[in-house]
């Protein structure tokens, strides 16, 4: 069965018969991570890099922002029985407009935020598809741990 | 038949929105009309009537009394919500149609019309621009151009995106090399035809700001800056993906900073689900 991760939104799961998947990126990014051993996994489609611009806000929805986003994210997947050494992260999106230089670059700072979060907690990305012009599609198949990106004008690969 | 020929003739076959429209746009921003005058205009419009009428009983608005006149409808609901609604319905034929040359589904069209119009609202708020139903009114109708040159797309998508990939072109340059015209200038061609004010055309055709003499039009840039925003937020971005030009002087002429920007994304999250309940409305 297809679970859709929203935008701003973070879904996970260890049912075998699942399929997580999150539509069009854009600047967001998307990460998704799974444990082998667990079969238990998740993505979250974050949108913004730093919940400190409204703290209300990101009560409300830590989705939508990197710093409070990824860390439950990891939390969640761990309740289903992931571990940290075990899990393998893979980060798509933050696609910019043409000539998006500098700090109107949305897709950039999510990326950077991204990098940040994960060097301070040890973590590594074992595979990436991000920035250029194009949109992303991300999806994970919970029973396999196959990942595949569909990019915008092009056909949708097995990472 | 030339393809420019070919499209003249396609836009001359489009349903055109209906001329309640422009007259009631114009109304409201120009004139500061009062709840006579637009239900005046409406109710001569049998088709629009009905329609605002259904929407306006439907259950999300949950009247006591049913609304069973213009003069109803608008004293319920007020002169902006029932400006908004003529707005929508009006556009939802046109805007809610499969783009397969541009690779987005209809609804996934309609969704990202209807979120561009309210987020060129908002900036349009919170700068107090006038004009705001026109503002919204172009956001919502800006990629009419798409709808006709998709399948023109469709045939030579393979030769538009080799010149994006390898060229260093937009997708909206890329389709004026290859086709002859782009979807902007296309889209104000069709706005033009449709009697639409000179106004609600320019923005139309300059929504991607590539002419140097739109740099300072405050209403062209809000309904530019709402589309750059839909496209970082990833609504209804097809094969064309993000490949369109970011003028960083259009935020700065506005006064908006890179904190604004992110500011007004979160805020659109929150809004999101009035949209999706709009949409089913609608």
């Amino acid at each position: 069965m297809r679970r859709i991760v929203g935008v701003a939104d973070m879904q996970v799961s260890n049912d075998p018969g699942e399929v997580l998947v999150t539509y069009s990126l854009g600047s967001c990014i998307g990460i998704v991570i799974y444990d082998e051993t667990a079969r238990a996994g998740g993505i979250l489609h974050y949108m913004l890099p730093d919940s400190s611009m409204d703290r209300g806000k990101a009560a409300e929805k830590p989705y939508m922002f990197a710093d409070t986003g990824i860390p439950r994210l990891f939390k969640h997947s761990y309740q289903l029985g992931a571990r940290k050494n075990r899990i393998r992260v893979y980060v798509a999106g933050g696609a910019e407009i043409l000539d998006q230089e500098g700090f109107f670059n949305i897709g950039k700072r999510n990326y950077m935020a991204l990098k940040k979060i994960f060097f301070k907690n040890n973590v590594l990305i074992d595979s990436e598809n991000v920035g250029g012009n194009v949109n992303r599609t991300v999806r994970l198949e919970i029973g396999t741990g196959d990942i595949h990106v569909k990019t915008s004008g092009s056909k949708e690969v097995r990472i | 038949m030339s393809a420019i020929q070919e499209l003249i003739k396609e836009i001359k076959s489009l349903k055109p929105v209906p001329a309640v429209v422009s007259q009631l746009i114009e109304i409201v921003d120009t004139q500061g009309a009062s709840m006579k005058d637009i239900a005046g205009v409406i109710k001569y419009d049998p088709v629009v009537t009905a329609n605002l009428l259904k929407t306006c009983n439907s259950a999300y608005f949950g009247l006591k009394n049913p609304a069973e006149s213009v003069e109803d409808a608008v004293s319920m609901l007020g002169v902006d919500q029932v400006v908004e609604l003529v707005l929508l319905k009006s556009a939802n034929g046109l805007m809610g149609k499969e783009n397969i040359g541009y690779g987005i589904r209809e609804d996934a069209m309609w969704k990202y019309a209807v979120s561009s119009a309210m987020i060129a609202k908002q900036i349009a708020a919170r700068l107090e621009i006038g004009n705001r139903n026109t503002i919204f009114t172009a956001a919502l109708l800006k990629d009419i151009g798409k709808t006709v040159l998709d399948r023109f797309i469709a045939d030579r998508f393979d030769r538009i995106n080799f010149l994006v990939q390898n060229h260093n072109l937009s997708f909206r340059e890329a389709e004026k090399k290859v086709i002859g015209v782009d979807h902007a200038e296309l889209g104000g061609m069709i706005a033009k035809m449709w009697k639409f004010s000179p106004r609600m055309v320019k923005i139309i055709r300059h929504h991607h700001l590539n002419d140097e003499t739109m740099k300072k039009d405050r209403e062209v840039l809000t309904v530019y800056l709402a589309d750059c925003i839909c496209m970082m937020m990833g609504f209804a971005v097809g094969a064309d993906g993000l490949a369109y030009r970011f003028h960083r002087h259009a935020a700065q002429e506005l006064g908006l900073t890179a904190d604004d920007i992110s500011d007004m994304i979160a805020e659109f999250t929150f809004q999101m689900e009035e949209v999706e309940n709009l949409l089913k409305m609608v």
